[in-house]
């Protein structure tokens, strides 16, 4: 029931203030209906990225995806746990787990052996610059554990002005949510796996080659 | 003719119809050649005549519907194109503020157009904005480069919602013997604008050969210029009798609309040229983005409005 009320909230609320308003545009979300299960990896600037990718998300497959969340940020108190679990279905990971308790890795792996979907930015930590930072190994050994998976990779074009780090103002501006299509990662090697990976996210940039994640003069 | 409760003129209602009439015939002719012959170009012209259904739809809610829903979709429009201008521009990050700023100038200003408050609306931007935003933007306490943003958010601001909104004000111009109403003067307004740029681009593709301004825009040629200006005179005469201007008066309107049409398309391409982009966005599929579309409107609309008062008050 939750779920059928988080998704009414994205429909009729989020995602026409994110569209309308805001001023983000989905582009090829049909890539997002071709696969039954996949991990989507994007790179991070804002708060708005993982609530414009699950905005853009098909009906059906809004229940069974999960965003990766950092626990030292989100986990801090009941509210905002609440919150993530409800609007983003969020799985809140420990940086640094305590002795006993499972590692990230893990935990996300045991998810999509349920059969769940992933939302994850490999970066880590939203960016400050808007630039693509070098993506974390954890998420291709995730994918070289689940070879059988596709990954959708995501280019999210733009947020770090509307909302980016550190920042509280939300500004309008034109921004872009880019889905590429699934892909396998069949690679041997586990950075062969993180060097596709992350160039299949840098290709979706803009074409005009401008960085559109910061302002230009500063 | 009454509809509803809406009183629609039988001049805008036919003049509607001869579009809509118009949009179908396009539609299925270049639906046909699509399904016939599948090359990019004519998947373009069926994108084309997708989006000019939907700007026809908003051009009947402007001038057919209720002069509040109008004015919100106005000011709507003039939000997006002050968000697409403040997109593509360069700004600094210590700007954000200022930016925020700057769009509670969208209903401020569309607020003071429907009240028809003529002397606030005049100084609002240029006086109020033009201090407010460069002081915000002091503020911040960063200079470096400040003397860009200072002037670049304001003329922004001059450029898509102070033009713009004198659209709204065409909705209060009262005359005794001329009982069409204020849509019909905006009905004229858009479809000179959009047919100059037709009948430019088109005379310009036809026979251009002598470059205007060659480092800013190749599009732009004398025959393609002087083309659309006579073409745009002759509409201008033709549909005068959506406004109350005379003969002469129309001929006027219809030159300095189209020249106006032409210096906005200028400004605009420089703009572009300067940033390094083609379009503006990508809002309006087969079009570009918003700025796109309204730059000549943006130039003609305060020119129509004035040049409109003048008439009246010196008749």
């Amino acid at each position: 029931m939750n779920n059928f009320f988080a998704r009414v909230i994205y429909l009729i609320l989020i995602r026409p203030w994110l569209r309308f308003f805001i001023g983000v545009q989905f582009q090829n979300r049909s890539a997002l209906k071709k696969k039954q299960q996949y991990i989507i990896i994007g790179n991070h600037n804002s708060h708005f990225d993982s609530l414009s990718i699950i905005a853009a998300l098909p009906n059906h497959k809004f229940q069974s995806t999960r965003t990766v969340a950092a626990w030292e940020y989100f986990g801090k108190n009941v509210l905002s746990r609440r919150l993530m679990s409800f609007f983003f279905h969020a799985i809140l990971i420990k940086r640094e787990p305590l002795e006993g308790e499972p590692f990230a890795i893990d935990v996300m792996d045991l998810e999509l052996k349920k059969g769940k979907s992933l939302i994850i930015f490999p970066e880590g930590t939203r960016g400050t610059k808007g630039e693509i930072q070098d993506f974390k190994a954890g998420v291709a050994i995730l994918l070289k554990r689940n070879p059988d998976i596709p990954f959708v990779p995501v280019y999210l074009d733009g947020f770090g002005k509307v909302l980016p780090k550190s920042a509280y103002l939300i500004i309008p501006l034109v921004c872009k949510v880019r889905f590429g299509e699934p892909q396998y990662a069949r690679q041997e090697k586990v950075e062969d796996i993180l060097d596709f990976v992350q160039e299949q996210v840098s290709q979706l940039k803009s074409p005009d080659a401008r960085n559109n994640n910061h302002f230009g003069i500063d | 003719m009454k509809i509803g409760n809406l009183l629609i003129s039988l001049e805008v209602i036919y003049t509607l119809a001869v579009i809509f009439t118009v949009l179908i015939i396009c539609s299925t002719i270049f639906g046909i050649y699509y399904s016939k012959v599948k090359t990019p170009f004519s998947k373009e012209l069926v994108i084309r005549t997708k989006s000019w259904w939907y700007i026809a739809a908003g051009v009947a809610l402007l001038v057919a519907g209720p002069f509040l829903p109008a004015t919100i979709l106005l000011s709507y429009v003039s939000f997006v194109a002050l968000r697409e201008m403040f997109s593509i521009g360069f700004f600094r990050e210590s700007d954000r503020v200022g930016l925020f700023v700057a769009y509670f100038s969208v209903p401020i200003q569309f607020y003071l157009a429907y009240n028809n408050q003529y002397v606030q609306f005049l100084y609002f931007i240029p006086t109020f904005m033009f201090v407010g935003i460069p002081f915000i933007l002091v503020n911040s306490g960063q200079v470096q480069k400040i003397g860009r943003s200072m002037s670049l958010i304001p003329s922004t601001l001059i450029l898509t919602v102070y033009m713009l909104s004198h659209i709204v004000l065409l909705y209060h111009v009262k005359f005794p013997g001329f009982e069409i109403g204020g849509g019909s003067l905006v009905l004229y307004l858009i479809i000179l604008c959009s047919f100059n740029d037709v009948f430019q681009f088109t005379w310009g593709k036809l026979l251009g050969k002598h470059k205007i301004m060659p480092n800013v825009s190749p599009n732009k040629t004398w025959e393609g210029l002087i083309g659309g200006v006579i073409c745009t005179i002759i509409l201008a005469y033709f549909l005068r009798f959506l406004t109350p201007l005379n003969g002469f008066e129309s001929l006027i309107t219809g030159f300095v609309l189209a020249l106006c049409g032409y210096i906005g398309g200028a400004l605009m391409s420089a703009i572009k040229r300067d940033l390094g982009i083609k379009d503006s966005g990508n809002l309006i599929p087969g079009h570009g983005g918003a700025m796109d579309r309204l730059d000549s409107i943006i130039i003609s609309a305060p020119a129509f409005y004035h040049l409109l008062s003048y008439f009246i008050e010196n008749r």
